[in-house]
């Protein structure tokens, strides 16, 4: 045997926690597939083996698979998931179900996604939630579009650990050949990707073969059951010493004169005494209080909510994010992003958008697709349009400067969501690719929107920062209606 | 300090963030306060996400007049205590009509009594945004819902046009007529909530903890005889057990049980090993099949 085929029956690199350490972090698990892949089924397999499942909800699955009758004697365990009317009407599932569960060793979240292509856009929700991903494949059937666009997404909105569960084995007689076969087609498929570990699984989930409890029927797998590696999977995938970000939620103000900028840190430490910047302004200060209810703390770290009290005022707002000074994020007014569309409306140029990146919302003067993903071959090809349920590349030029870093270094300062300006609906989520600043360059045909040009509108504005982030508003709100005219617009704010 | 777990910590970190973008982004928010374990904490975690300011936002309870008289007395004493504003809200034309939980099927009751009343006093506020306590673990059609749960005018939900909600990015812009329920402990557990009171020092109503009260039963269900205004069946007589209840309502339609946990740590400990559901000693649940997703599409929470 030569070393490589060592690292073969387990995915290479699978990092295992010690057996007595039960991880205090929630692992959130997406599972998604093909209609009829039987997601529901292995969720509630899972849930039912597992002990997530009380008495009452036991007794009312049973006594509604029994109304049902579709599996015949067994228990429709997709009624544990589908909550919806809809749902259990038409036997499928419309939009992602959330169910929570402890085992010994392991709290989980588990999120379940609906198959459909029409309800893609649930299903990116769910993954842009989710630590890790499982991927169902119908045995019978092998590696589908739908599994292809699927895994796009996961790997779009930046799952770096999925599982092939191989489901329905029952059905092919437990075929190892064809078992592999279909972990080949996904392992080839999935250079396409940066995803950093793949599992593959055989399973079935009606009779709950390596579910929970290995199969006897498949003595040829060695691999962990689907719960043993949940058990043990390590959701982190984060580099050490990733530099401070904490993007700025409101500016909260107390008696006294207490004045604090409250947010969540999105990536790194900070400490009482380090310098931190607005990258907007370039104007620094030092950390002075990490101020919560529950006492003050001597440093913050990615994840916590806690309000900053600085030194000195830097007299910025919601919308800002608080740097480290060396490793900052680029203030930027072009952005190229890969985006999954999420709207029934399919992308229009002359649409009014809106950006929401952490905590800002800036106004898009224009946009424009440069490609589309082919989910037969998982290329680029070149596209200006997108549609419900694509994934496209885009450029965008952005009203005014807002900072932002990329999505592959800071997930959480690199990511957005695409706003329709009118109805306020959410079209579309993406990633940022590359940025630049300063090149949205004013051209003789874009009107700049700034106090002078607003002066009648705004006269009732002063310049403390409440009035500064009404006359935002109001501009951008006058910006929608003359880009919906057809006039390029430009907001500057810097007065 | 206190000793929160590391999972503890994650969960108050995620609805501090979820209030403060609530707070940012809608111009006349409002709390939903029901007095129950679920708001105890909701509040706890407002006071934490805009302290040393006080949360921007009044609290709202809808007094259908027959919850438990010891919800009441709590209400009055928090409020009072944390120097909050209070919007208390009857359906008036309800209860001039007579509507009461002896006499009106549990779906009727809840409709008028609740769900109008709730609408009444969300539309009379010019409220935008409510925040509720509700969970996802709690119930199904809950298991499906967003963090930002926008309602069309008149306060309906449709679960099948949910605005997508992608990672940490909460859109609350809203459309034409649109307000939006904002769930800041859409991902707690009933034990998480538990374990959180436990470590946070919250106080909770006393309902929650295992005394002799004077119960019927009926169907299986404990029920409560909180005042004279509870309807005996001829025959009936009001015995002494010793009970307790996992979720507080309206008394004539909240079921206790049998419990010796006197405590917060017995009731962690019997919370974590129970064996039915949180919400089945809520009859209002179990009127019809979908009874949650029915009355939510009609904007109860």
């Amino acid at each position: 045997m030569t070393l490589a085929a060592l690292d073969e029956p387990i995915a290479a690199g699978t990092t295992f926690l010690a057996p007595d350490q039960k991880s205090e972090a929630m692992l959130k698990l997406l599972t998604c597939g093909s209609v009829d892949d039987g997601k529901s089924t292995l969720i509630g397999r899972l849930l039912w083996d597992a002990a997530g499942v009380t008495e009452d909800q036991r007794a009312a699955i049973m006594h509604a698979s029994h109304a049902r009758a579709v599996n015949g004697e067994r228990i429709d365990f997709s009624l544990l998931l589908d909550g919806l009317v809809a749902e259990r009407e038409q036997g499928i599932t419309i939009d992602i179900a959330w169910r929570y569960f402890e085992t010994e060793r392991r709290r989980f979240v588990i999120i379940d996604s609906p198959g459909h292509e029409q309800y893609t856009r649930n299903m990116a929700t769910g993954a842009s939630h989710a630590d890790i991903a499982i991927l169902l494949v119908d045995a019978r059937h092998g590696v589908k579009r739908q599994t292809r666009r699927h895994a796009a997404i996961c790997n779009l909105v930046g799952i770096k650990k999925v599982i092939v569960a191989v489901n329905k084995m029952d059905q092919i007689d437990w075929s190892e050949e064809r078992y592999r076969a279909i972990e080949a087609d996904f392992r080839a498929l999935a250079g396409n990707f940066s995803f950093a570990e793949i599992t593959a699984i055989p399973v079935a989930a009606l009779t709950g073969a390596n579910v929970v409890a290995r199969s006897a029927e498949m003595g040829w797998y060695t691999g962990p059951t689907l719960l043993e590696y949940l058990e043990r999977v390590d959701p982190k995938v984060e580099p050490e010493d990733a530099p401070f970000r904490m993007p700025v939620q409101l500016v909260l103000r107390a008696s006294g004169d207490f004045r604090g900028y409250a947010g969540t840190v999105t990536s790194g430490t900070i400490k009482v005494g380090d310098r931190v910047v607005d990258p907007r302004s370039g104007l620094g200060a030092t950390l002075r209080r990490i101020a919560t209810m529950s006492g003050d703390q001597a440093s913050a770290h990615k994840g916590d909510a806690v309000t900053l009290v600085l030194d000195t005022d830097l007299d910025i707002s919601r919308g800002a994010v608080l740097s480290e000074v060396k490793r900052r994020p680029v203030n930027a007014d072009v952005i190229e992003a890969r985006l999954v569309w999420l709207s029934e409306k399919s992308f229009d140029p002359e649409a009014g958008y809106l950006l929401r990146t952490a905590t800002d919302l800036t106004p898009v003067t224009s946009m424009s697709v440069s490609a589309l993903v082919d989910f037969e071959t998982l290329d680029s090809t070149p596209a200006h349009e997108c549609s419900a349920n694509d994934i496209a590349d885009c450029r965008i030029l952005l009203g005014r400067a807002t900072a932002l870093d990329l999505f592959g270094d800071l997930p959480l300062t690199g990511n957005f969501v695409l706003v329709n300006a009118v109805d306020g609906t959410t079209v579309a989520g993406g990633v940022i690719t590359w940025v630049q600043t300063g090149a949205a360059a004013v051209g003789d045909n874009v009107l700049v929107l700034d106090r002078a040009r607003l002066a009648g509108l705004c006269s009732d504005l002063g310049d403390s920062p409440a009035d500064r982030a009404e006359f935002e508003r109001r501009a951008q709100e006058v910006a929608i209606l003359l880009r919906s005219a057809g006039v390029p617009v430009l907001i500057e704010t810097d007065q | 300090m206190t000793a929160l777990t590391s999972h503890l910590k994650l969960l108050e970190a995620e609805s501090i963030h979820i209030f403060r973008e609530a707070a940012a982004q809608f111009r006349s928010p409002v709390l939903l306060y029901s007095i129950g374990k679920d708001s105890t904490v909701l509040l706890h975690l407002a006071r934490k996400a805009f302290w040393p300011a006080k949360p921007p936002f009044p609290l709202l309870h809808v007094d259908t007049t027959w919850k438990f008289h010891d919800m009441i007395a709590f209400r009055d004493r928090t409020a009072k205590e944390l120097g909050l504003d209070l919007i208390v809200h009857t359906n008036h034309d309800g209860l001039a009509r007579g509507i009461n939980p002896f006499d009106h099927p549990p779906s009727v009751y809840t409709d008028i009594m609740k769900t109008q009343a709730l609408r009444q006093a969300l539309d009379a506020g010019g409220f935008d945004a409510a925040f509720g306590g509700a969970r996802r673990d709690e119930e199904a059609s809950r298991a499906k819902e967003r963090v930002f749960s926008f309602r069309a005018a008149g306060h309906t939900w449709d679960p099948r046009l949910q605005r997508p909600e992608m990672w940490q990015l909460l859109n609350g812009r809203l459309g034409r007529g649109e307000t939006v329920r904002a769930f800041p402990m859409s991902n707690w557990t009933e034990a998480d909530v538990w374990r959180y009171i436990m470590l946070e020092k919250l106080e909770v109503v006393p309902l929650y903890f295992a005394a002799e009260r004077p119960v019927v039963e009926r169907d299986g269900q404990i029920i409560l005889v909180d005042d004279e205004r509870m309807r005996l069946l001829p025959g009936e007589v009001a015995q002494t057990r010793k009970v307790r209840f996992r979720t507080l309502g309206c008394y004539p339609l909240t079921a206790a049980i049998e419990s010796d946990a006197t405590d917060l740590e017995a009731v962690v400990q019997e919370t974590l090993s129970a064996r039915v559901s949180e919400r089945s000693g809520r009859l209002i649940d179990h009127d019809q099949a979908g009874a949650m997703e029915m009355k939510k599409r009609e904007g109860y929470f």
